[in-house]
């Protein structure tokens, strides 16, 4: 199964050869890898952030700029914006970390809100029009292929791929142990030598850091960035809910859920035009009731009890 | 020197002294009794000792190192384990699982780990339900995971909250075996129980607390006969029960 899904997607731009079909997938891949970024502190540790969006934005903007301000090639700056985001994201989980729940959530909405406005009023960051990243040769090194989507989609492929294993090793090993431990009980995780606070910004950096990776992928791929495309409070709810449908803290579940929302957004946004806008939300609403309501174990619960 | 030492330990939730200079002193591989009435102080005194209390006043001393305000983790880390009044099993993971986590504060490597579990759970006779959800246990079943848990942080004190409170007949005597099999693992044992016919036949000595303070310290037979501990606690029933033996 798992072999044939793998070969599956690489031979998948030699059998689909529009760029329709290959631009759903790198989406996909996109959000796939975004709410199993997610899934590490939100289902895995169980600390719902809802300012994913900042690592995100941080991940595309740094790189961008380092792009246009000193010519940096993108690759390094994805690195730097992972290493900024993790970062970021320890300074962020050092007081937010004290909240618990739902306090905790609300927490990470404002400073989502804090870091959009922000970039919305900085100049020099492009402000609220955006950066259009220059065009450039097409080149791996560059990060940019104008002619074709294929090298997009086997980095997206790649990036996915790499995210998935992480998290796949990370379950296996003493940090999926003591993330799932955070998420059961608390006290019960300090009785047993964890040191909590720890713990949750080792989750909280990794998540970060892979969530900034795929904002580089996005502005490299979209080659345009401004604060409403990369920081909105939506984006944050949609990486969440993206793992949710899916099923949290299991490496398969964000794969399914994002495979779920973007062939629904992307096809009503197709047929339904303009018109159609938010229908993939509302739909994609609906879903999460019936999930909450009937399997709270997301799509990949239901699919164990198939077998 | 004692393992345990604890000095004129104070702890106040505002107005309320829930520990008042309470001072008990515990020898490596004895097993010590805790009881006293409802509120008399008991688990805030064991949550005063694992580091989820800091105390007002007062020092916590474990093998000559001063544990006094130490966070929970870390108390963990030098040799104390404890399970809770309310049992806090992760319900959502296995109970091979469960164990594991306890595991890895001694060692990162997985499958060492795996190894060690899985012999946790055959000497507390957990081995066939391995599979099964924590949440899935019988109270029984559950309070027994606890201390296999406990056990997995691999202890040099272990301290047990009221281990066989709400446990049939049957199930309090397998409980009480396996604290005389952990007592031949030479881990001290500090116990806080209600069941006085329980506590008493195993542990060395017995700690009295009432409103906080500590009333009384002896052997379990003069315990059960001092007046103010009949008094306090143990009421005129117990008391005359004794007498007919």
């Amino acid at each position: 199964m798992f072999a044939a899904t793998a070969v599956f997607l690489l031979l998948f731009p030699a059998i689909f050869t529009l760029p329709f079909p290959q631009h759903i997938m790198i989406m996909i891949f996109l959000y796939a890898t975004l709410a199993q970024s997610w899934n590490l502190i939100g289902g895995y540790a169980g600390q719902v952030s809802l300012g994913h969006a900042v690592y995100f934005g941080a991940g595309a903007y740094t790189s961008s700029l380092l792009l246009m301000k000193w010519g940096l090639s993108p690759w390094l700056g994805m690195l730097a914006g992972a290493g900024l985001a993790a970062g970021l994201s320890l300074i962020i989980g050092y007081p937010c970390f004290r909240l618990a729940g739902h306090y905790f959530a609300i927490a990470t909405i404002a400073i989502g809100e804090i870091a959009q406005i922000s970039m919305v009023n900085w100049k020099g960051g492009g402000g609220a029009v955006g950066l259009y990243l220059p065009i450039l040769d097409e080149s791996f090194t560059n990060f940019e292929f104008h002619s074709t989507k294929v090298p997009y989609y086997y980095i997206a492929l790649g990036i996915t791929a790499i995210v998935f294993l992480v998290t796949y090793l990370i379950e296996k090993s003493w940090l999926g142990f003591y993330f799932r431990a955070i998420k059961g009980d608390l006290d019960a995780s300090r009785a047993l030598g964890i040191n909590v606070p720890k713990y949750k910004s080792i989750a909280l950096a990794i998540s970060a850091f892979f969530t900034a990776v795929a904002g580089t992928f996005y502005a490299q791929y979209i080659l345009f960035i401004d604060p409403e495309s990369v920081l909105p409070l939506m984006l944050s709810i949609l990486i969440c809910l993206v793992a949710i449908l899916g099923g949290v803290a299991s490496v398969w579940g964000p794969f399914l859920g994002s495979v779920v929302l973007v062939s629904l957004s992307e096809y009503t946004r197709t047929y339904l035009g303009g018109g159609g806008k938010a229908i993939d939300l509302m739909i994609y609403g609906g879903l999460i009731v019936l999930i909450a309501r009937f399997q709270p174990e997301g799509l990949m619960g239901m699919l164990k009890k198939f077998r | 020197m004692a393992l345990l030492q604890v000095n004129d330990l104070t702890k106040r939730f505002g107005g309320l002294v829930a520990c008042d200079r309470v001072s008990v002193e515990i020898q490596e591989g004895e097993i010590i009794g805790l009881i006293g009435p409802n509120g008399a102080g008991k688990t805030t005194l064991f949550n005063c000792i694992a580091g989820f209390y800091p105390p007002n006043a007062g020092r916590v001393t474990f093998a000559g190192q001063d544990i006094t305000s130490l966070p929970p983790d870390r108390v963990c880390q030098l040799g104390i384990a404890r399970t809770f009044q309310v049992v806090k099993i992760f319900k959502d993971m296995t109970v091979l699982e469960n164990l594991m986590v306890g595991g890895f504060v001694r060692s990162l490597n997985t499958r060492k780990v795996h190894q060690e579990a899985m012999e946790t759970l055959n000497f507390t006779g957990l081995t066939e339900k391995r599979d099964m959800l924590g949440g899935s246990l019988t109270i029984a079943d559950k309070k027994r995971l606890e201390i296999a848990r406990s056990l997995m942080t691999k202890p040099r004190l272990l301290m047990l909250d009221e281990a066989m409170a709400g446990l049939t007949q049957k199930e309090t005597q397998d409980a009480l075996e396996l604290i005389h099999k952990l007592h031949e693992q030479k881990i001290t044992l500090f116990l806080v129980e209600h069941v006085m016919e329980v506590i008493m036949p195993i542990s060395h000595r017995v700690v009295v607390l009432e409103y906080g303070k500590k009333i009384a310290e002896d052997v379990p037979e003069k315990v059960s006969n001092n007046e103010e501990v009949i008094k306090a606690y143990l009421g005129d029933k117990y008391h005359a029960s004794r007498r007919a033996h």
